[in-house]
């Protein structure tokens, strides 16, 4: 069987059953790869970096081949990624943000 | 193939004609729905501005008791909230939006008529919700920006914040359904041969607004929704005392607060960049820097909203920050000013009324401008905070801005919208006294600011010496009021007995032009084919520029109704209306009303009544979720078809939900008082559940591949299992909570507690609803109404199922696996 399944009158390739299962096989590695790292007390202090890492390929793999932002162009990819980008903004601002108010605020009570 | 735009037949109907009330209420016509925003907003109008008029009453003089205490606090957070949620933005989007979108890129109408027709049945429905406390509980009094802790129940029992807690979170959900439509719309939908750098600058500067909107409006509604759990589920999102931190509030209400601003000022700015060009018959200068100065400011507008916070002690390395994100917007916004001065330089001036405000909305606005490079200034901005000199500062530029935008653009657009012309003599003395009066009422709150009169304050003694000058913004209040009298009245005598309009009484440059006044409902009998900027100007005089103005002057070009040629408009097939949305919006008003009045019956029979109605327009019209063919309009966006630019706008604006949910976590989650913390979380029972998950996304592309090449056994096959993985995880976070609570760990335990709910309990009813998106497509697959033709279906749900899918990998990670990693 051919992995690639033609759609959309024949102007938007999508993978087949194949690919999809080797993503399926990535992510389930993956994933027991993140639950070891937060069992192994050994590998706590990279725990936070190693544990993005994981996690954004995880992100990725889905995005890319499950919803097949790596087949249908860079309109699609350009819709999620800036939002996406700007989340990711926002997350971090606040986190900083209330990091700074945390250390210079009068402890509660 | 697509051709120049042709004559129609001598006898249109008007898209204003047939249908009676019944045709209104069912209408997904572009410019009905245009046309009922700026009804309502007409009349909130006139709300908002007698407010304002009933709070410079007040002000007239010191310790006056026009008005109690409670009265004031209510007309002015009444009138922030009315103007900004319920007449500028439905002017700018809901009716210019509407109404000039399709028509400008050579459209018949927007990407999805019936969510266009929910988006407006949503504001109206908010804007009842907002008024509701005038009949029972009273209303809202916490200002348009309801700080925390102020709106908590403690410090404002009652109903009223309730009311303008869920008429916000209807009305943001009706405006983030409108920015999900235009960007799908100006992606998609535009005529052959318009380029983005040969659109309409109303149309770059809505589609910038668009996404601007997509992802500034979801930390109003996470910022909402926490409040909705303080005030109906006892959490203690914003209680000091509990851990919690008020500045939380600030910072969601700002993310959305400052890029609201540009979300008003950049269909401001747009509008400006039309009607300069037609009435200074020159084209628009610099036409590529306004256009990338559009997304400049967009862009930097969402890192800015810290120069609101400054007094609350974010420390120098944000306030810096902020403050230079916060003085770089003067740049592409100061690009835009001198491109329209240059544009009118040397131009062949019509001053006509539309003109008029169109220059004094240039000149009011640069004012605010200035005023607000000041507020840029971390140290100065601490002297003016909560003073007067900031309510002259964003009156400036919202009034001064997208006010005085909005009125040119009635006086411009009038008749193309209505077929009759506004009277030009009222609307000069409609100008006069705009001017005049705006400028009277508020340059002076420059100066009675800066020597201290704090804003939203009741009253003032005598001896502060601020007597006079209220008493002169009390005077430019009624002038201001007079002017709008005329307005209204010069809008009556039109609509009346006012002149017939032709199709172009501006000799204007874009594509509306070219049809007739009022449009009929397919606006163009054939979609144009765009061969430049101001496409309308190059169909009627060629590239040969003023020459070709002066032969069209001089009557040697033949107009289009000289050149006329019949068209068969009967192959032209507009979508059928539809009740649904109505029904939609009514179900979610009930859900809203049976909240806030403690009758929870009426919030299930609304919440049946909108799931529903989403099924019904499901399955409404027979070719549902088959891909969109139109011989005449091949889609601009690279054959993509319209829904899955939608579906996909609608998960990008779906991160910053989450990101604001996800980050209130991270901050809170080591801040409670009492009661157990992230230790609690159990590992092995949800990394289950996160296998479970990640396999039904490999079920569900299973799917859509088996769909996509007409196997119909292995389609229900693997939507079951879709479906049934669903489930199953729904069971584990059913189990899981169950769980918690017998241990001990309520929503409202704590800080952890309340976050971590919030935050998982929202995926998990994304989930639900993705497992009853699926489920009624595995009805549909199991009764024979889906298949290959359909597939469209099935990859539309996936896409939403796989982002619910990769939110939980970042749960996962996040809340679970991090349980160690103490928060901020």
């Amino acid at each position: 069987m051919s992995d690639i399944a033609d759609t959309h009158g024949g102007q938007v390739h999508h993978p087949g059953a194949a690919t999809y299962l080797i993503i399926a096989a990535f992510l389930v590695v993956l994933t027991a790869m993140e639950i070891t790292v937060f069992y192994v007390h050994a590998l706590r202090p990279v725990l936070v970096p190693v544990l993005i890492v994981l996690a954004a390929a995880k992100f990725a793999l889905v995005a890319m081949f499950y919803m097949h932002l790596k087949y249908d162009g860079w309109l699609l990819t350009g819709v999620f990624v800036f939002p996406l980008m700007m989340a990711g903004i926002l997350l971090l601002a606040l986190i900083l943000l209330f990091a700074y108010l945390s250390n210079h605020m009068a402890p509660i009570g | 193939m697509a051709a120049q735009p042709k004559p129609l037949p001598v006898h249109q109907p008007s898209y204003l004609e047939g249908g009676g009330i019944v045709g209104w209420l069912t209408t997904i016509d572009h410019k009905r729905v245009a046309v009922m925003y700026l009804a309502s907003a007409l009349f909130f109008m006139a709300f908002g501005g007698l407010e304002a008029m009933a709070i410079r009453v007040q002000l007239w003089h010191p310790d006056n008791h026009a008005l109690s205490a409670a009265t004031y606090n209510a007309f002015f957070t009444m009138h922030g909230t009315t103007m900004i949620f319920l007449v500028v933005m439905p002017l700018l989007l809901g009716f210019l939006g509407n109404f000039l979108i399709p028509l400008q890129i050579g459209a018949r109408d927007v990407a999805f008529p019936r969510l266009n027709a929910l988006s407006f049945w949503l504001a109206l429905v908010a804007g009842i919700l907002l008024h509701l406390g005038w009949i029972r509980g009273g209303l809202p009094d916490a200002g348009w920006f309801g700080y925390a802790n102020l709106t908590e129940r403690y410090f404002t029992p009652g109903l009223a914040i309730d009311w303008w807690v869920v008429g916000l979170l209807v009305s943001g959900t009706s405006t983030v359904l409108t920015g999900l439509n235009f960007l799908t719309t100006i992606i998609a939908m535009r005529a052959p041969g318009m380029t983005y750098m040969r659109m309409p600058m109303f149309i770059w500067s809505l589609l910038v607004t668009s996404i601007l909107i997509l992802i500034a409006f979801p930390a109003l509604t996470i910022g909402l929704i926490f409040l909705l759990f303080d005030r109906f589920f006892d959490t203690h999102f914003y209680v000091a005392s509990a851990g919690a931190t008020p500045i939380l509030w600030q910072h969601l209400f700002w993310l959305f607060g400052h890029p609201e601003v540009y979300i008003m000022a950049l269909p401001a700015f747009g509008i400006i960049s039309e009607v300069i060009p037609t009435f200074s018959r020159k084209p628009l200068f610099g036409y590529p820097m306004m256009a990338y100065s559009i997304c400049l400011i967009a862009f930097l507008s969402y890192g800015v909203w810290g120069h609101h916070m400054f007094a609350t002690g974010m420390g120098p390395v944000a306030d810096s920050a902020f403050a230079i994100t916060s003085m770089l917007i003067a740049i592409p916004t100061g690009v835009k000013v001198f491109s329209w001065i240059a544009t009118v330089w040397g131009g062949s001036l019509r001053m006509t009324t539309a003109f008029y405000f169109a220059l004094g909305m240039i000149l009011e606005f640069t004012i605010g401008g200035l005023s607000g490079i000041m507020h840029a200034s971390a140290p100065i901005d601490l002297q003016q905070t909560d003073s007067y000199f900031v309510v002259a500062h964003f009156h400036y530029v919202l009034f001064g801005g997208a006010m005085f935008a909005i009125l040119s653009a009635f006086y411009y657009w009038w008749p193309k919208i209505t077929g009759r012309m506004l009277g030009e003599r009222i609307g000069k003395w409609h100008f006069w006294l705009t001017v005049v009066g705006f400028n009277v009422t508020f340059f002076p709150m420059h100066i009675v600011g800066m020597w201290g009169m704090p804003r939203r304050t009741y009253t003032y003694g005598a001896d502060m010496g601020w007597t006079h000058l209220n008493q002169l913004e009390t005077v430019g209040a009624f002038i201001l009021g007079i002017a709008f009298l005329l307005f209204y009245i010069n809008i009556f005598k039109s609509l009346i007995g006012g002149e017939r309009a032709p199709a172009d009484p501006w000799d204007g440059r874009s594509l509306e032009w070219s049809t007739p006044s009022p449009p009929p409902a397919y606006n163009f009998a054939t979609i144009p084919q765009i061969r430049g900027r101001d496409a309308w100007w190059i169909l009627k005089y060629g590239r040969a520029g003023s020459r070709g103005v002066a032969a069209y002057m001089s009557g040697q070009t033949p107009t289009l109704s000289q050149a006329a040629q019949p068209v068969d408009v009967e192959h032209i097939h507009m979508p059928a209306p539809s009740i649904f949305p109505l029904v939609m919006s009514l179900g979610v008003g009930t859900m809203g009303l049976g909240l806030i009045i403690d009758w929870y019956r009426i919030v299930i029979i609304g919440a049946v009544v909108v799931v529903l109605s989403i099924i019904g327009m499901g399955f409404e019209y027979a070719d549902f979720g088959q891909e969109s063919h139109d011989p005449e309009h091949a889609p601009s966006s690279g054959g993509i078809d319209v829904r899955k630019i939608g579906i996909w706008s609608f998960i990008g604006s779906e991160c910053v939900f989450f990101a604001s949910l996800i980050s209130t976590f991270i901050v809170y989650k080591s801040r409670s008082v009492t009661g157990p913390g992230p230790e609690i979380l159990n590992i092995p029972l949800t990394s289950f559940s996160t296998f479970i998950l990640l396999m039904s996304s490999l079920l569900m592309v299973l799917a859509l591949a088996a769909t996509q090449r007409g196997d119909k056994r292995w389609e229900r096959i693997w939507l079951g299992g879709t479906v049934l993985f669903g489930l199953i995880f729904l069971c584990g976070q059913v189990y899981e909570f169950t769980s918690f609570m017998h241990e001990g760990m309520g929503l409202t335990t704590n800080l952890f507690s309340q976050s971590f709910f919030v935050l998982v309990g929202f995926h998990g009813a994304h989930v639900a609803i993705g497992v009853l998106w699926l489920s009624v497509l595995l009805v549909a697959a199991m009764t024979g109404n889906l298949g290959k033709s359909r597939a469209l279906s099935v990859e539309l749900a996936g896409l939403y199922w796989h982002f619910v899918d990769v939110v939980w990998i970042i749960i996962f990670t996040l809340v679970y696996l991090m349980q160690a990693v103490p928060g901020a």
